[in-house]
């Protein structure tokens, strides 16, 4: 039970910050990004199943 | 009334800070527990120190704040990423998996991390924390603030007007145009680790000539209004993320230097250049700021400067800015870059929440307190005479007095990437051989770096020209030597006649103010070199395991825990 609990309320506070989200795209007129941004995800997905994701450059961590 | 915790993260240099009532209770770096330079993980160890500092429980914080906004960082990374379409495509997966996989979801972490309702979780920008960092810990009731740091959200650099609690933003410079990513191409060009080796890209500029300012120019160019822009096509930000500078930067100035390669300034033609190299980049950057710094004083007509972003970390630029932008007074916080910011989250929550500006900043001892019983029973185990001595303070100065090095662990651990007296190693001032010894036996660091100095405030005006400031407390600023005096402190004067100082007194120094005394007693100088207390890559010691293992593995001569004193030979 708590542990059910404790996932409703994970996925709670996550449905927050995707609501956090699209409020900042809508408000900052940005909601073209949308479609972007999943593409992009669906993109990070696949070359992560594929070991692209296994060089980070000192670089991109300062940046992204 | 209120609790409220900033947290740092994700980018580098991790922290928490509590704030309650409007008093900064506690401010510490992950790095410090973890082990790890620079620890960018969500400050699990710090938060949990803080709170214990605090005697608050998680339940019972009213605020947690988030030092910048995780939607706005995606936003400049995905239009960043999509303009430089398609040489950025192998940055894509990276960049877009450590967004969406982690970065985007920082505040349910936090929330996770400690256990709290979601709902009190939540983020200020980025230079809104850096710029509250600096003014709201300074004195000034009325200031100009400029927060220069590699990149927030979008914002690269910002103009704010600090008034009473308030802080406005006048204006901003947007990434790719940044000083901060233009000193890291440049430390990686120079062979050393970005985000760590800019020290001694500053170190290294002292021995050079500025003699590629002309080429530098075309790098960086200054605009009548103040501001500036970097030409795109001599950086990599989003194609090359490796070193962040393209080819075109190594037609202009020559090959880059490989990493790694010991330095040898004086007969090695290509080092000498690197250092040529190095000195026009500060020059540039001062410059930058510089025009930065006058354009905020004509826009705001405040009298005082507060400054802060990983940028402020560069103390020769402070200076010049104290000397030359027409302020009166200026301030750095001791935790300028990434790790204040997580202070100034929590400054901004606890202000947002009624309660009022908290007093000016008087030390960095905002860490762990150093646990001597630990220390001493640690040490006993181990096979170590750990001696209750009477007066430590007067111990560790007739040691020093007599040429020794001194390891000292007393009180709370200090915040920010400086040791001011907390977590320090030190030494004799007045002999050169004090440098040598530290810099290629104990600290095995490249000779060209230079130590720092510490010494009561009370004697610093005859020493150092400009001294006591608003900045020395926290070593955030250099100031020249008196020319009449740079003989008798060789060990702490660098080559260019300045010295990174931290000038003492009892509430900025508890722990430091009783060993400068004894020694002016024992020497008549109050002044001691000053060095953090780590080895070759390694955070700052924080508790006894460290310290004792410090002891163990480097050749220093003591070690003083607190009131007890553990000698490698006894006197």
């Amino acid at each position: 039970m708590s542990a059910r609990r404790g996932f409703l309320r994970r996925l709670a506070s996550r449905a927050v910050t995707l609501g956090g989200l699209l409020g900042h795209f809508a408000h900052r007129r940005r909601f073209f990004l949308v479609p972007l941004v999943l593409v992009l995800l669906a993109a990070a997905v696949l070359l992560a199943a594929t070991g692209g994701l296994a060089y980070v450059a000192p670089f991109l961590y300062t940046l992204f | 009334m209120a609790a409220v915790l900033g947290i740092s993260a994700h980018y580098h240099d991790a922290a928490a800070a509590l704030v309650v009532d409007g008093r900064i209770v506690a401010a510490m770096q992950e790095e410090r527990f973890s082990r790890i330079k620079n620890d960018p993980s969500l400050p699990r160890r710090a938060a949990r120190a803080c709170l214990a500092l605090g005697n608050i429980a998680a339940a019972d914080l009213d605020a947690v704040v988030f030092y910048e906004n995780p939607y706005a960082k995606l936003e400049r990374v995905v239009v960043s990423l999509a303009r430089e379409y398609p040489r950025s495509f192998r940055q894509f997966s990276p960049a877009l998996g450590g967004q969406l996989g982690s970065k985007l979801w920082v505040l349910d972490q936090i929330a996770d991390m400690l256990g709290v309702e979601r709902r009190i979780v939540r983020f200020v920008e980025h230079h809104e924390s850096h710029a509250a960092c600096a003014f709201l810990c300074s004195p000034y009731a009325d200031a100009a603030v400029l927060t220069v740091d590699g990149v927030g959200e979008a914002a690269t650099t910002a103009l704010w007007r600090g008034e009473g609690s308030s802080l406005r933003c006048l204006g901003a410079i947007d990434f790719p145009h940044s000083l901060g990513l233009l000193y890291a191409a440049f430390t990686a060009y120079l062979g050393f680790e970005v985000n760590e080796g800019e020290y001694k890209v500053m170190g290294l500029a002292a021995h050079g000539r500025p003699r590629y300012r002309d080429e530098l120019s075309r790098v960086l160019r200054l605009e009548a209004d103040g501001s500036f822009t970097l030409e795109p096509r001599f950086f990599a930000h989003a194609t090359d993320t490796d070193v962040g500078f393209s080819p075109a930067l190594e037609a202009l100035l020559g090959p880059r230097r490989p990493p790694g390669r010991p330095f040898d300034l004086d007969s090695n033609e290509d080092d000498r250049r690197c250092a040529d190299v190095a000195a026009s980049l500060q020059v540039a950057t001062e410059e930058a700021l510089l025009g930065l710094a006058r354009a905020a004083r004509e826009r705001t007509g405040a009298t005082a400067l507060c400054l802060a972003g990983g940028v402020a970390l560069n103390a020769l630029a402070n200076a010049r800015l104290a000397r030359e932008a027409g302020f009166e007074r200026v301030f750095v916080p001791p935790a300028a870059g990434d790790a204040g910011g997580a202070l100034g989250a929590a400054l901004l929550g606890s202000r947002d929440l009624g309660d009022p500006r908290p007093a000016p900043l008087a030390t960095a001892a905002l860490g762990e307190p150093f646990d001597t019983g630990a220390a001493v029973d640690l040490a006993r185990a181990l096979g170590l005479a750990a001696l209750p001595v009477a007066d430590a303070s007067a111990a560790a100065a007739a040691r020093i007095a007599a040429g020794k090095v001194v390891a000292l662990c007393r009180g709370r651990f200090e915040f920010g990437p400086r040791a001011l007296g907390q977590r320090s190693l030190l030494a004799d001032a007045t002999r050169a051989e004090s440098r040598d010894r530290l810099n290629r036996v104990i600290k095995q660091r490249e000779p060209f770096r230079p130590f720092a100095p510490s010494v009561t405030a009370a004697a610093a005006a005859a020493l150092f020209v400009g001294a006591p400031n608003d900045m020395t407390p926290f070593m955030t600023t250099v100031c020249r030597i008196d020319p009449g005096r740079a003989a008798t402190l060789p060990a702490v004067v660098h080559v260019d006649g300045t010295a990174r100082v931290q000038t003492v007194t009892e509430p900025s120094a508890p722990d430091l103010a009783p060993i400068l005394a004894a020694l002016e007693r024992e020497t008549g100088v109050p002044v001691v070199l000053n060095t953090s207390l780590n080895g070759a890559g390694e955070p700052i010691v924080a508790g006894p395991v460290e310290a004792l293992a410090f002891f163990l593995q480097h050749p220093v001569d003591a070690l003083v825990v607190g009131d007890a004193l553990i000698e490698r030979s006894p006197a």
